[in-house]
């Protein structure tokens, strides 16, 4: 036990700076970095008799640098594979849109009355009269030079629309998460806790209902019952046309604006939580300790916020960060439907253009963030489980 | 094994992971606490917010570029132009005919090269100055002079030679070729005092404030959010009833109907059958089944070529036999079609000019319109040598008649066509193979010249001219789309003359019947089956706004039309209609939400504090 971390850190702490304590001494240390050891000592594999380490604990967790030459290593590794993906989305952002089948000016001049003057005059503006691969360094310097081009439709750069866009985006997603989170993560503990009981069949078959159901489907069902028939809610749209965002009355307007869009996106996606909180503390609920805190005369309500729960959320953890990625993503969906000022609805509008450069934008912005959200799970991962520090 | 040790270690997790959590769910909750509280002394101004104004609020998902009349080309911004800048001559709402604009009189030399403006004097701009001629030749001028200014309208100033303005109320056009088409029609006029002061006029958003002559002046736009128009007191109509029109955006049109249901728009446009007999029903919502200025059809590939006649693509070579053409119109019950697939809401259809053109379309009693007729479109294909084969399927030369029908997978429309078409088909010996695709592979396909027939349509403005000028033959386009547009890629000698005599006559009369003449070639040839002109079906308010104006007047649509008629002439029902704006029930379930979040949260974190305080 312990020694995944216990080994390279023996190397490691010469380097450390004198301002560390011993922290063998300082058992009471609240320092983040204790808290973490601890959490990493407490999953590694406690059966493991060789280890005489086992027999301290404490000791041992609060040698544990959270930071050590071999995370480094598992960083940069983690970082190059993140990386290479990045590259991989940028080449396929500028080659998958091109074969898209259709000529976009064509399409943009389609049914107008444009004379062939007119049509080379827009190919010329957008680009599209030189060769592929000089559009592809162009892009390409574009990039690394942040800037993503401009849109056929807006006139302006890809860059400051995405940034005018996000903001909504992130509203809406961050609200969907939070609650999606802690909605499905406490339903999954008491399904677990209470499994195979009524209320375990009823919370688990519901989410995995509104799971199954087509998100664009449900959200127009609500549209239709909350919006058009009991007309309790707005149809569309992020806030009155006129009202100050940042005026009481604004905020409780974006409220209302809010809310269906994030029930349909909870009610889609709080299932994978809820089920991967109830797997996991399944798991838990074996284990001896629980017994033991029983034996202690704690309450079963006790046992599992205190025992069982904190430990089964170490797995979902990670898992959470995945799907966080995700999320943003399926927000495509959502904002199209309830016409949500946001980058799944500039991503749509850009599809129906076809708006190249927007088109290139969106798509390699959604697919950094997912990136970013998959190195950031490796990296928790590895603070919150120590068996992955040993790989 | 050491359980002890073991659940120390357990308990320690727990405590600081739990840290972790609460304090990232109290910060939550305080920011939700705080939203709510920043909230709640707000509902007494939410109720009083735009209650009460005049304004006609209507759903839209349109593109934007800008507001720049030279440059912007997507349908919103346009039908916007229309209601911001009043042209030389307008499109009158009755029919679409030639009316007053700027222009109360205008005359043409005796060959049509020379066309002179009589412009109404002491007009205004919406900003006070005033409105002459030296504006109008400025506009022009600039389209004329700079590319960047043509992008939009450079197809309709590119006959034009000189434009003067010899005195404030004169307009003097002199083109390069004759014509008889009014070449002041649909070119916004803008205020040179605005824009000569403009650094780079192509690249001017014009999104806010403009200055026009038009019925209403765009007051506001946020992108994807918004459009806000203001009445224009200087209007020399006079200043609308309405005082402001404000474009809500709404992507998806399932949701435009929800909107009009529940009163947050007050007009909505462009609804499938379905959508519309959905609304039927609903309270306060009057329906309007325009007579639209659209035609549907079907396409077929009469051998596609360039302008200069080399051919290319991969039509079948037994269209390029006008007998099967016809056959294949012959066995086509557009009547049901109509009925079936359009449910009604379109106009029987003869060829591409609409019936909502009385002036041009062509005329129902035409002698060379023929029917559904099964006997004679077999007969059509016995003449053209298609003989009777197994399986009920045609052959010559040991060849099946077998032919591709392109149509979108998305579009409802066209596939159910597709599916009357295929047994009709059959019955008069012919294997069509409906292929589906997506929007985009269609339009590359139809430029590549891939196809036997695929489902068209055209919108068409009051003028035939363009429409004719498409089917011309120096207008097709290359296998790369490179050069003119084309309506079904035909080309035939005697319709191009018949275009250029209708294109110069002045006399309106002997006009309408060289356009006459030249569909009737178009209908004989077959290069298409026009099958219907769709109606516009739209709905609005009809317990907040009333007096909408359609184009045509009888019958016609109230939005996209080729002029400022639609929303200039509503009027507000009633002074007293406070709905809308107010808080309603909705709000009030939001705030109970949030509390009922707030408190559940707040409460259950204190609680859970207080037993971790104490375990400690």
């Amino acid at each position: 036990m312990s020694t995944p971390t216990h080994d390279p850190q023996s190397g490691d702490r010469p380097d450390r700076g004198p301002g560390t304590a011993n922290p063998g001494t300082d058992p009471t240390n609240p320092s983040p970095a204790s808290a973490k050891g601890s959490a990493a000592t407490a999953d590694a594999n406690p059966a493991d008799p060789a280890n005489p380490a086992d027999a301290n604990p404490a000791t041992v967790d609060m040698d544990e640098p959270p930071a050590g030459g071999s995370f480094t290593r598992y960083f940069l590794r983690k970082l190059g594979g993140a990386a290479t993906s990045m590259v991989l989305v940028i080449v396929l952002g500028f080659f998958a849109f091109r074969m898209l089948p259709g000529d976009p000016v064509l399409k943009i001049a389609k049914e107008r009355p444009m004379s062939p003057a007119q049509i080379a005059e827009l190919r010329s503006q957008y680009g599209l009269d030189k060769p592929v691969i000089v559009q592809f360094w162009d892009y390409l310097v574009g990039i690394v030079t942040g800037d993503l081009g401009e849109s056929y439709v807006y006139r302006k750069s890809v860059s400051s629309l995405i940034g005018e866009y996000l903001g909504p985006t992130l509203l809406l997603t961050a609200t969907a998460a939070v609650i999606a989170i802690v909605l499905g993560l406490w339903l999954g503990q008491i399904s677990a806790w209470r499994r195979n009981t009524l209320f375990d069949k009823l919370a688990s078959s519901t989410s995995l209902i509104f799971w199954s159901v087509p998100t664009f489907w449900l959200g127009l069902i609500l549209l239709m019952i909350f919006g058009g028939t009991l007309q309790w809610l707005p149809t569309g749209g992020m806030i009155t046309p006129g009202l100050d965002p940042w005026s009481p009355a604004g905020i409780i307007d974006v409220i209302k604006h809010l809310i269906l869009p994030v029930v349909s996106l909870v009610a889609v996606v709080y299932a994978q939580f809820l089920m991967i909180m109830r797997a996991s503390l399944l798991e838990e609920m074996n284990e001896d300790y629980l017994t033991t805190a029983r034996a202690k005369g704690l309450t079963e309500d006790e046992v599992r916020r205190r025992h069982a729960v904190p430990n089964a959320l170490l797995p979902t953890v990670t898992v959470v960060f995945l799907h966080i990625g995700g999320l943003i993503a399926g927000a495509v969906t959502v904002e199209a439907v309830f016409s949500w000022p946001g980058l799944g609805k500039l991503t749509f509008e850009a599809i129906r253009g076809p708006d190249l450069p927007l088109l290139q934008g969106t798509f390699v912005v959604f697919s950094a963030i997912i990136i970013v959200m998959n190195l950031a799970a490796d990296i928790v991962y590895r603070f919150l489980d120590p068996r992955v520090r040993r790989a | 094994m050491n359980h002890r040790t073991r659940r120390k270690t357990k308990m320690f997790t727990s405590h600081s992971l739990r840290r972790g959590w609460q304090r990232c769910l109290a910060g939550v909750a305080a920011l939700a606490l705080a939203g709510s509280m920043a909230a709640a002394p707000a509902q007494a101004a939410t109720s009083e917010a735009p209650a009460s104004e005049n304004v006609l609020r209507i759903a839209t998902d349109g593109f934007i570029d800008s507001f720049n009349p030279f440059t912007s080309f997507y349908l919103v911004p346009t039908n916007t132009f229309r209601y911001m800048y009043e042209n030389l001559v307008a499109n009158d709402a009755k029919d679409g005919s030639i009316t007053e604009g700027l222009a109360t009189e205008w005359n043409t030399d005796s060959e049509g090269k020379v066309w002179t403006y009589t412009i109404r004097p002491d007009m205004k701009w919406s900003d006070g100055e005033p409105l002459t001629s030296k504006d109008v030749a400025w506009t022009y001028n600039q389209m004329m002079e700079k590319e960047e200014m043509a992008v939009a309208n450079g197809s309709l100033v590119e006959n034009f030679d000189k434009v003067e303005a010899p005195d404030d109320g004169t307009v003097k056009i002199t083109l390069k070729k004759p014509q008889a088409n009014n070449p002041g029609q649909e070119i916004p006029v803008v205020p040179e005092h605005v824009w000569s002061k403009i650094d780079k006029p192509g690249e001017f958003k014009n999104d806010e404030k403009s200055v026009g002559s038009g019925p209403f002046q765009l007051e506001s736009y946020e992108a994807n959010k918004s459009i806000t128009l203001k009445a224009n007191p200087n209007f020399w109509r006079g200043k609308p009833k309405l005082d402001e029109i404000q474009y809500r955006y709404y992507t998806n049109s399932d949701a435009q109907v929800q909107a009009i249901r529940s009163g947050e728009v007050d007009f909505i446009t462009g609804l499938s059958p379905d959508q519309f007999t959905a609304l039927e029903n609903a309270d306060n919502v009057e329906l309007n089944d325009g007579n639209g200025r659209r035609f549907n059809g079907i396409s077929i590939n009469p051998g596609v070529a360039d302008a200069k006649g080399k051919e290319f693509g991969t039509g079948n070579e037994a269209l390029k036999d006008k007998k099967v053409r016809q056959a294949i119109r012959a066995g086509i019950d557009t009547e049901t079609l109509r009925k079936q697939v359009m449910q009604d809401y379109a106009q029987p259809a003869t060829s591409f000019i609409p019936a909502v053109y009385p002036d041009w379309a062509l005329k129902s009693d035409n002698s060379v319109i023929s029917g559904f007729d099964v006997a004679e479109a077999k007969k059509l294909l016995d003449d053209a040598g298609w003989k009777e084969g197994s399986g009920g399927i045609r052959e010559k030369d040991g060849e099946k008649l077998q032919l591709r029908f392109l149509t979108d997978a998305d579009a409802p429309i066209e596939q159910s066509t597709a599916k009357f078409l295929k047994p009709w088909m059959k019955d008069i010996g012919i294997d069509l193979k409906n292929e589906s695709s997506d929007v985009d592979t269609v339009s590359e396909r139809t430029t590549k010249g891939d196809y036997d027939m695929y489902f068209s349509g055209w919108s068409i403005n009051p003028d035939p001219d363009y429409q004719l000028s498409i089917n011309t033959c120096g207008q097709r386009p290359d296998a790369d789309g490179n050069g003119g547009t084309s309506q079904d890629g035909w080309c035939n000698k005697e319709f191009d003359k018949l275009y250029q005599a209708q294109h110069v006559e002045l006399d309106q009369a002997k006009r309408q019947d060289l356009v006459q003449k030249a569909q009737a070639i178009h209908y004989e040839e077959a290069p298409s089956v026009t099958l219907w002109y769709p109606n516009q079906l739209e709905a609005y308010r009809s317990d907040r706004f009333d007096n909408f104006t359609k184009q045509p007047s009888d019958g016609g649509a109230i939005a996209n039309q080729v002029g400022y008629w639609g929303y200039s002439s509503v009027e507000p029902v009633s002074e007293e209609e406070a709905t809308g704006g107010g808080m309603g029930a909705g709000g009030w379930i939001g705030i109970a939400a949030a509390v009922i979040v707030v408190l559940g949260g707040g409460g259950w974190l204190l609680s859970r504090r207080k037993k971790s305080d104490d375990r400690e």
